[in-house]
């Protein structure tokens, strides 16, 4: 089977977030339903990060264009990349994480243990858990793009990619995508936008997604260079085996990858959307709270 | 046999002559069918297509069915307007009958829709159950008590059996055959004050 | 619209100005793209940097309500800069046409000749022709009016062809060309910045880029919607639209036209099936007291001289057969007597009047058919304790909208509110069936896919039950005029059930002879030039005429033209004529012979509609002026080209210049009801003609206390009041809050910062939303004076359980436009304060 991958072209993008709902249904996926309950953070980027029901957002950024009038508005999308060389598949302890026969990275619910190591090796910080903050309750659950390979069984794209009325979205043979991500930037190159490029191509060995960025990198929260860590790396080889150890075993082996972790990690912090605390992921501490009264952001 | 029919053109589609059989053969494959996979959402589901209710662009939507319940509502790909795409709104409107419980994940009809008639009485700050028969009669008799007591019948010598008393707003979301109901049922008892969506 | 959603992709360039489109009719951005992707240049002219302005290759900002001005401006620069497509003008429009010498406006007083200080209305006798020669119609038996005089077609004097007098060379001081040229010579590009608030140097940019759609080849489409039309005077923003459209020789065009993108659904189909005080399905005019008290008058004075509204006597007969069945005559006008006529005073019954007469008393039963006033229309606290007056309300809708529970509104006390309120739960769009209109006039059928839920029901089933029951009691009873209910035709029924497709037999036509809808029998007519004035052919609006027309199968829709579903694309167009029907006559894009020159050549062989070959009209879209004629021996044969590309005119051309609108023949720039400016353009601060205004429940508040310009706005996320999309949890949280968009400077001003709660108020209202800062809102400089703008959303309201918020309508003032009546939502004064 061809290496497949989902396209977004944010100089199509119309920041509709049509995706997201698609998401939300295809997937069955709950909305908060308690009244007003949805926090609002002071712009259209909403819910304000991924969740433990939300497997895609589309983020807004408003840049200085150097013109009189506007911005250079970047529009954005935050979901599971699908790497080549997935963090995530390669710390996964019970096997749950796999690439499936496309190259998307999906899993087995059924088989997660609840660690959540995954989000915390991921370059992109994507993988968010049913069961954690969660509204449902129950287990903790892994809960991320899964590249809807039920649909592409049938022969349909992915939720997000069809409902896509701009065509910012699309999904096909891996090469081909690249091809057009490739003459788009080119076209757009040409129209003036000179920080326009392609991502996803090359990082984490070759992503499953490819990004056209209209304006610079910097817009997009996407790290320059995502790099897997020399220790997850190195320990995925050693926790592999681990799993078979049992329970204790790993989380004692998942202390030891915490600790050594280095090089870029979106997120070795999590945000407390209640709170509106910054939290140091493995220490568990409040770094910074940020005053939303004061209209902090 | 592979079906490449929305439920649109069901069984009578068969006796389609010259041109309509063509369009059958233009149609996309069906989502429901064709899948011994019991686990794929829409196995066995029959399709209807429907029109966004949203903002006129005419959008068509497929209706996957199953047991008599909706059980997915997308862009329909055959739809030369939207090419099987949905805007946000659009793409929620499975949600206008079916949501996501978010404390047992079960699917339940939208528990903010009214589903039965009522009515609220004078100085009363709260909704009480009627039925149809009785909310019916009740309005029937309320249009005639009105109509009745505030009737021009001739204006500057002029018949014009028109009724100031009564306004009707509305139309825009109903289907054609409907406004021409609403519009035929209001004239009908002289209603001049007829007003639509098309200015608010 | 003229043309059709896939048809932008035909455009050269797209301006976008009162619209948001990529926002609010987010599949347009699908169309808009394949025009870039060819190469297009999309301009985008709005208050706000939207998402939609964000995709754009030219932005240029406007302060709300100033269209008129940026219009009269790209006029005066195509006509100094003979940018105008020469050809297509002098032929296809009135420019030549010579006008009443008395004709005459005043810029100091911001008057058209013809003020009636009195009556506060224009005579419109000297905006009119000079005429060249009069001729009456031939109805002998061989004449083209033969139809007049068969037996059983109302009698009526014809109307006289006045044949105006024309100056080809265009130097006449009196003909249309001149005159409008020096009407908008004031439009100046500085002039045009002063008012406005953009700099010279994008305007110019602007004007240039859009232009250069005069190159004859080339089509340049407007996208528009309410951001032009809710203004009091926004039918002329919407006229002045089309005279640039005229002079650039796009309309008609693929590619090209003016093209309104409708809010509702079924919009289209609701003004189309004229759910409006004053008009008659399918554009034509309700009876009224003072021009058409009987059938004759009617004829008499609504049927054109010339054109293709010659035929309308045979419309209102046909009309009149369906409505009365066979209770309408020759010998008792067709049941014209019993058809309610407008009262003089009409003007109070439209949405703003409504609330007064509720005010007043005089008003005391509503039906609300999913529409939710209480939150929509314009100075809604004043509408709510309208509504109180009311003895008995009754709102068919999915959910408890605010116009259902207005009683239960937080500034409302149920205990002294007497009103009865009755909720009939409505069935969803999935759960019945029938036709819906798109923007693009295209019908298209609707499966029902499941049972409704519970005990609700479609509205067609609630107008069903109500007629019948309402029938009863007058049958039983008696009562006023009983005969205007009981001699309706009410007989939509398949097997004893209401229906909707016999509705469908009614809207398309039928022959009176060989149907009897009781019987499930019906001979439809195959298209609107079947019907005629004798009382042989019955139909409910004339236009959709061909629609749902296959008698072999008048009960399976996918068997008829509302249903085809087929893929055909002559051209390569985006017509696809095969695929459903669009009104009237399956014709894709409207005034289409102006896409070819007086030769009936193509002005750009790869967008060509018709064109005639020497002997024959070669077409890829059906026609839109009389191709064929019937001879008496009952042949056709081609009619070749001629000037007539425009045929629902009288003229047969395009109007530059109008008698047809109350408050201007050409549209002149008048400031907003509530303005922090004065107008520098003429001495009128508004337009002399503004609807309401002196009402007291309208409460103007002036600049020194309320100095902050608002508009009212959608987002993508939600739709109007919210009661659908707020019902959708996916939608609440995507868009959760109702916000103010407001420039960095005004937050600065007023010590707000993002994310704060603010408070909105003005003389009618105050709502607490929160602040959303950003640069995308810049303040406009105004005559050299300083203007904030801010945006306010308006999907909340008290109702709901998912997500709730403020009435933003409580702020919007209750005035509105002399032709359309449509409220001023989109500019206002207001006044914001940290809450």
């Amino acid at each position: 089977m061809t290496e497949q991958a989902i396209l977004f072209d944010s100089s199509r993008c119309s920041g509709c977030k049509a995706c997201q709902v698609a998401c939300k249904t295809w997937n069955s996926l709950p909305s908060p339903l308690e009244k007003n309950s949805q926090e609002w953070n002071g712009s259209l980027q909403c819910p304000p990060d991924l969740g433990s029901n939300t497997r895609l957002i589309i983020t807004f950024n408003e840049g200085d264009n150097g013109k009189k009038y506007g911005v250079n508005w970047a529009f954005g999308r935050r979901s599971c990349m699908h790497c080549t060389n997935a963090a995530c598949v390669n710390v996964c302890p019970s096997g749950c994480l796999y690439h499936d026969e496309y190259g998307m990275v999906t899993y087995d619910a059924e088989k997660c243990i609840g660690c959540q190591y995954c989000r915390s090796a991921c370059p992109f910080d994507v993988p968010r858990h049913k069961g954690s903050d969660d509204i449902l309750g129950g287990s903790v659950v892994i809960n991320k793009c899964t590249g809807c390979p039920d649909r592409v069984a049938h022969g349909r794209k992915p939720a997000c990619v069809t409902t896509c009325q701009p065509g910012a979205l699309d999904f096909g043979d891996r090469d081909d995508m690249i091809a057009i991500a490739e003459e788009r930037v080119a076209l757009l190159h040409k129209k003036g936008f000179d920080k326009a490029r392609v991502y996803g191509k090359d990082e984490m060995d070759g992503c499953h997604v490819i990004y056209v960025l209209k304006y610079g990198i910097e817009q997009y929260e996407l790290p320059e260079n995502p790099k897997i860590m020399g220790s997850v790396n190195a320990s995925s080889k050693v926790m592999k085996p681990l799993t078979a150890l049992g329970f204790v075993a790993v989380i004692a082996g998942l202390a030891v990858c915490y600790i050594s972790g280095i090089g870029y990690h979106r997120d070795t912090m999590r945000y407390d959307e209640k709170k509106h605390d910054v939290i140091d992921v493995d220490t568990g501490e409040v770094i910074k709270h940020i005053d939303k009264e004061a209209g902090e952001r | 046999m592979e079906l490449t029919r929305r439920a649109f053109l069901q069984a009578s589609a068969l006796a389609f002559a010259g041109s309509m059989a063509y369009e059958l053969s233009t149609q996309s494959k069906a989502f429901g069918i064709e899948s011994s996979e019991e686990d794929w959402k829409l196995v066995n589901t029959d399709e209807y297509t429907n029109i966004c209710c949203y903002c006129s662009g005419g959008c068509g939507v497929i209706c996957s069915v199953r047991d008599g319940e909706l059980i997915n509502l997308e862009g329909d790909p055959d739809h030369p307007i939207n090419e099987g795409c949905l805007c946000p709104k659009g793409a929620a409107m499975f949600q206008l009958r079916n949501i996501v419980d978010d404390k047992t994940g079960e699917i339940v009809h939208n528990p903010n829709r009214i589903t039965k008639p009522l009515v609220r009485r004078a100085g009363k700050s709260d909704w009480e159950d009627i039925s149809w028969d009785d909310a019916i009669a009740e309005i029937a008799r309320h249009v005639k008590t009105t109509r009745d007591e505030n009737f021009v019948e001739v204006e500057d010598g002029v018949t014009v059996n028109y009724t100031p008393a009564i306004g009707s707003m509305g139309g825009s979301q109903q289907n054609s055959e409907e406004e021409y109901l609403i519009l035929k049922l209001m004239r009908q008892i002289g209603v001049i004050g007829i007003d639509n969506q098309a200015r608010v | 619209m003229t043309g059709h959603y896939c048809d932008f992709k035909n455009a050269d360039v797209i301006l976008t100005c009162g619209s948001n489109n990529l926002e609010n009719h987010p599949v347009s951005s699908k169309w808009v793209q394949r025009a870039l992707d060819k190469g297009a240049t999309w301009i985008v002219v709005d208050p706000r940097f939207t998402r939609t302005a964000a995709q754009a290759d030219i932005y240029c900002p406007i302060r709300s309500g100033t269209d008129i001005a940026f219009y009269g401006g790209l006029i005066n620069y195509i006509i100094e800069n003979d940018l105008w497509q020469h050809e297509y003008v002098l032929n296809y429009t009135n420019a030549s046409y010579l006008i009443n010498p008395d004709y005459n406006f005043d810029v100091s007083t911001g008057l058209f000749s013809g003020w009636d200080p009195t009556t506060k209305k224009y005579d419109t006798t000297t905006w009119g022709y000079q005429t060249e020669s009069e001729s009456t119609w031939d109805t002998s038996s061989t004449g083209t009016y033969s139809w007049v005089s068969q037996e059983g077609v109302p009698e009526f004097t014809p109307p006289t062809l006045k044949t105006p007098k024309k100056d080809p060379t265009l130097e006449d001081p009196n003909c249309v060309w001149q005159i409008m040229k020096n009407h908008y010579s004031r439009y100046t590009i500085d002039k045009v910045c002063e008012v406005c608030g953009m700099d010279p140097d994008t305007l110019e940019l602007v004007y240039k880029t859009y232009a250069s759609t005069g190159d004859p080849a080339k089509s340049g489409t407007i996208l528009y919607a309410l951001g032009q039309t809710q203004h009091h005077y926004g039918s002329e923003n919407t006229r002045i639209m089309c005279m640039v459209q005229l002079l650039l020789g796009n309309a008609g065009m693929a590619g090209g036209g003016v093209n309104a993108l409708r809010g509702e659904p079924n919009v289209q189909g609701a003004t189309d099936m004229a759910m409006m005080v004053y008009d008659l399905p399918g554009y034509l005019h309700w009876p009224t007291v003072a021009s058409t008290p009987t059938l004759r008058a009617w004829c008499e004075h609504e049927t054109y001289s010339d054109g293709y509204y010659t035929n309308k006597p045979k419309f209102m007969v046909s009309f009149l057969k369906e409505w009365f069945g066979d209770n309408a005559t020759v010998g008792n006008d067709y049941g014209y007597d019993w058809l309610p006529k407008v009262p003089k005073n009409g003007d109070d019954y439209t949405t703003i009047g409504t609330f007064e007469l509720m005010n007043k008393d005089i008003m005391k039963g509503y039906f609300a058919w999913g529409q939710n006033p209480a939150a929509s229309d314009p100075n809604t606290s004043f509408n709510r304790r309208a509504m109180a007056h009311l003895d008995w309300l009754v709102v068919a809708d999915w959910t408890e909208t605010a116009t259902a529970t207005f009683w239960k509104a937080p500034d409302m006390d149920a205990s002294q509110i007497n009103t009865e309120v009755y909720f009939l739960p409505a069935a969803l769009i999935y759960e019945k069936s029938g036709t819906i209109l798109n923007s693009g006039r295209w019908l298209q059928w609707r499966q029902k896919a499941v049972e409704p839920v519970d005990q609700a029901k479609p509205d067609y089933e609630m107008c069903d039950l109500l007629y019948r029951a309402i029938a009863d009691l007058y049958r039983k009873e008696g009562g006023k005029c009983s005969e205007q209910i009981l001699n309706t035709k009410w007989d939509y029924y398949v097997d004893g059930k209401i229906d909707p497709r016999p509705v469908s037999w009614a809207l398309n036509g039928y022959n009176v002879e060989g149907t009897d809808f009781s019987k499930g029998k019906v001979s439809l007519l195959n298209g609107f030039a079947n019907l005629k004035a004798d009382g042989s052919t019955a139909n409910g609006i004339w236009i959709y005429g061909g629609y749902y027309n296959n008698s072999d199968a008048p009960l399976d829709p996918a068997q008829q033209p509302v249903g085809r579903r087929g893929h055909d694309d002559p051209g390569n167009l985006g017509l696809y004529p095969k695929w459903a029907f669009s009104w009237p006559a399956n014709r894709r894009i409207i005034y289409n012979r102006a896409s070819a020159d007086l030769r009936g050549q193509p002005w750009n062989e790869d967008k060509m509609l018709v064109k005639w070959d020497g002997s024959k009209w070669v077409t890829n879209d059906v026609p839109d002026f009389a191709a064929n004629k019937t001879n008496a021996d009952g042949t056709t044969e081609p009619i070749p080209p001629n000037n007539k590309a425009f045929f629902m005119k009288w003229e047969q051309n395009a109007n530059l210049m109008t008698t047809g609108m109350k408050d201007a023949p050409l549209p002149e720039f008048y400031e907003p009801f509530e303005s922090p400016v004065k107008n520098t353009l003429n001495g009128s601060q508004n337009s002399p003609m503004i609807k309401y205004a002196e009402n007291e429940s309208v409460k103007k508040g002036d600049a020194s206390q309320y100095p902050i310009v608002a508009t009212t706005y959608s987002i993508t996320e939600h739709w109007q009041t919210g009661a659908q999309t707020r019902m959708c949890p996916a939608l609440d949280e995507i868009a959760p809050q109702q916000f103010i968009e407001m420039s960095e400077e005004l937050a600065a001003e007023k010590g707000i910062k993002n994310n704060d709660d603010v408070r909105v108020f003005n003389n009618r209202g105050s709502v607490k939303v929160k602040a959303l800062v950003t640069k995308r809102i810049r303040p406009f400089t105004i005559n050299g004076q300083t203007v904030h703008q801010i945006g306010m959303i308006h999907h909340w309201d008290w109702t709901n359980m998912f997500s709730t918020g403020d009435v933003v309508n409580d702020l919007t003032p209750n005035v509105g436009d002399p032709n359309s009546y449509i409220p001023e939502y989109k500019a206002f004064l207001v006044d914001v304060e940290k809450a």
